[in-house]
């Protein structure tokens, strides 16, 4: 992907669909982490990212502070912010953590467009236009400079990919795998859950919040829009389409999502209308997403003479 | 000052009648069958355009006798074919809570665009129940609040009723407590689920018909009410429908209070803070059992 910029480096629109697809990719593998891995039914992934977006906007635009650092305050306040959910919603039982995270979701709109959040510089219904860009080793990045935020987009992109896999493969990620078995063997071994599950939300809010200042200052402007439900579900259909808890499939949900996402860009308002019911068609027909396909295709060649229906029986027996 | 907050009490109690019976409505079926719908908020709306399509469209006889007599078996079908072609294909897999959750929210998505595709992305407001005030002392009441406030009043006990005296009824609570239990007594579980999901969509398409009246018809408020809902029926406990009858006017009233103080835009942020502080005390819910 790296070298692509050499043949598109003229053609902007396919340049904004690319840096938009890696920036997405890491706000979805988070998500994954969060949902697949650590069972964490959280619905607030899009109200870090506008968080982070809006934190680095407003530090960069109010108090005049360096994007550079801007970005990565950003991505501790968003952080901070997401051990602060935490801390009341992962002892709850799922279906509340789903409620009480998109609760939260819900209320940045009236937030960030009341009184509130005026005083600390949103720009109320109007958002905030001028994001300067980000400025590094006399280079700017921003949507003007597309090959150039294109490799740093990249860079950190494979830099925090690392880093989640690292955690997936880590002693970390087995703890989730045996809490997600079963909560009371992990306990007998001594895995705390809610520690856990904290430590988890921080990190990825801190990721999130950290490319959502990156989006921020790649547009330039920022408006409660990013807070609409068809960004939300956006977001969801790369789940669905990579499948949930099957790490590298949600990078290319990622990919294909933000391609068609794009392309139906002329549709208008009938664009969501087409979005929800894809949502619907796709979870009721794929049912672990793209990977899920594969290792099915996979598995139907290798399988020669066992006939899986008496396997399961088998284990049933047992 | 002393009118003025009787006033607002007033229009408290009104909002927490009908928060109740939606909220009533979504603690059912998260109680019977485990299905988190986040498409709740979007029926609301649709009951507000059926009634808005049968009154101000077709201009039907009967006004407001004739929508409800049509809306109950509409939504019933609705809420039954619902379940029965979304929901149950996907309770055989493992993860199917969270498959049900992403479904539900992109049926909503779907169903808010197409409110806004048919009937235009503009507000549209319904006839009220009844015309004129009625006066007591120095305070002014709206008939139509009167009626509002008894009408779901009496639906809430019509399915009390329901839920307590007849087959069906028995049998959705039966599956609410133990569904292997009532398996084995020869109660159909699919069905069950289909019927429970049908009577909370005519819960909330009634909740509709009447808030409508009060708040105007939004192609996107759906989510709105959703969230409502959801706050109630987890402020109440999870699946404790007096729970949930008892938050619906508690936040009924902090929510005309705020509005009514601080301003409509202070409402939410006063629910999700009350809900916050309320889960971290008691992560079951005001009534929830652990």
């Amino acid at each position: 992907m790296g070298a692509l910029p050499l043949f598109f480096g003229g053609t902007d629109y396919i340049m904004n669909i690319l840096i938009m697809i890696l920036i997405w990719a890491v706000v979805a593998s988070c998500w994954d982490v969060i949902m697949g891995f650590a069972g964490i039914f959280s619905f607030g992934q899009v109200s870090f990212y506008v968080i982070g977006a809006y934190s680095s906007a407003i530090l960069s635009v109010s108090l005049n502070i360096p994007p550079l650092f801007s970005i990565i305050l950003a991505g501790i306040i968003t952080g901070i912010f997401g051990v602060l959910v935490g801390l009341p919603c992962l002892r709850l039982a799922g279906p509340y953590v789903a409620l009480v995270t998109f609760a939260v979701h819900m209320t940045l709109v009236p937030f960030l467009r009341g009184p509130l959040g005026r005083a600390i510089g949103s720009g109320g219904s109007q958002g905030i236009l001028t994001i300067p860009p980000i400025e590094l080793l006399g280079l700017s990045f921003s949507s003007d400079h597309l090959v150039s935020f294109f490799y740093l987009t990249l860079f950190l992109t494979i830099v925090f990919t690392l880093i989640l896999v690292m955690v997936i493969k880590s002693y970390w990620g087995t703890a989730f795998l045996v809490l997600k078995d079963s909560e009371n063997l992990a306990a007998s071994l001594g895995i705390s859950a809610f520690k856990y599950k904290l430590m988890v939300f921080a990190l990825t809010s801190f990721i999130t919040g950290l490319f959502g200042a990156l989006y921020a200052h790649y547009v330039g402007m920022l408006s409660t829009k990013m807070l609409s439900m068809d960004v939300f579900t956006i977001l969801m259909i790369m789940m669905v389409i990579g499948g949930i808890g099957k790490y590298p499939g949600v990078v290319i949900g990622a990919v294909i999502t933000v391609t068609v996402n794009q392309l139906l860009a002329p549709l208008g308002m009938y664009r969501p209308l087409i979005m929800g019911a894809i949502v619907i068609i796709l979870v009721l027909f794929l049912r672990d997403g793209v990977i899920g396909l594969i290792d099915r295709l996979i598995s139907s060649q290798k399988k020669v003479s066992v006939d899986e229906n008496s396997l399961k029986f088998v284990s049933k027996e047992e | 000052m002393f009118l003025e907050i009787i006033d607002v009490s007033v229009s408290g109690l009104i909002n927490g009648s009908i928060y109740s019976l939606m909220a009533v409505g979504l603690t059912l079926v998260y109680g019977v069958t485990k299905a988190f719908n986040f498409a709740y908020g979007s029926f609301y709306i649709f009951g507000g355009y059926f009634a808005w399509i049968l009154l101000v469209q077709l201009g039907i006889t009967g006004g407001y006798f004739s929508v409800f007599f049509a809306a109950v078996p509409v939504f019933f079908l609705v809420g039954y074919m619902l379940e029965k072609i979304l929901i149950s294909p996907l309770r055989k897999y493992d993860d199917w809570e969270m498959k049900v959750m992403m479904l539900t929210l992109g049926l909503a998505l779907f169903m808010d665009f197409a409110f806004q595709a048919v009937f235009g992305p503009r507000v549209k407001s319904l006839p009220g129940l009844l015309e004129g005030t009625i006066e007591i002392g120095e305070m002014v009441l709206f008939q139509q609040d009167i009626g509002i406030f008894v009408l779901s009043i009496s639906c809430m006990l019509g399915f009390g009723w329901v839920l307590n005296n007849t087959r069906t009824g028995m049998a959705v609570q039966a599956v609410a407590q133990n569904p292997m239990g009532a398996q084995i007594v020869g109660i159909p579980k699919n069905s069950i689920f289909a019927a429970t999901f049908a009577i909370s969509t005519i819960m909330v398409g009634l909740g509709g018909i009447l808030l409508c009246q009060k708040n105007l018809i939004d192609p996107m408020g759906g989510t709105n009410i959703m969230i409502k809902a959801w706050v109630i029926t987890a402020f109440g406990g999870m699946g404790s429908i007096r729970g949930s009858l008892y938050a619906a006017f508690i936040l009924g009233m902090l929510e005309a209070f705020v509005g009514w103080y601080f301003g409509m835009i202070h409402v939410q942020i006063a629910t999700l803070t009350l809900l916050l502080v309320t889960l971290a005390i008691r992560p079951q819910g005001l009534m929830g059992r652990e």
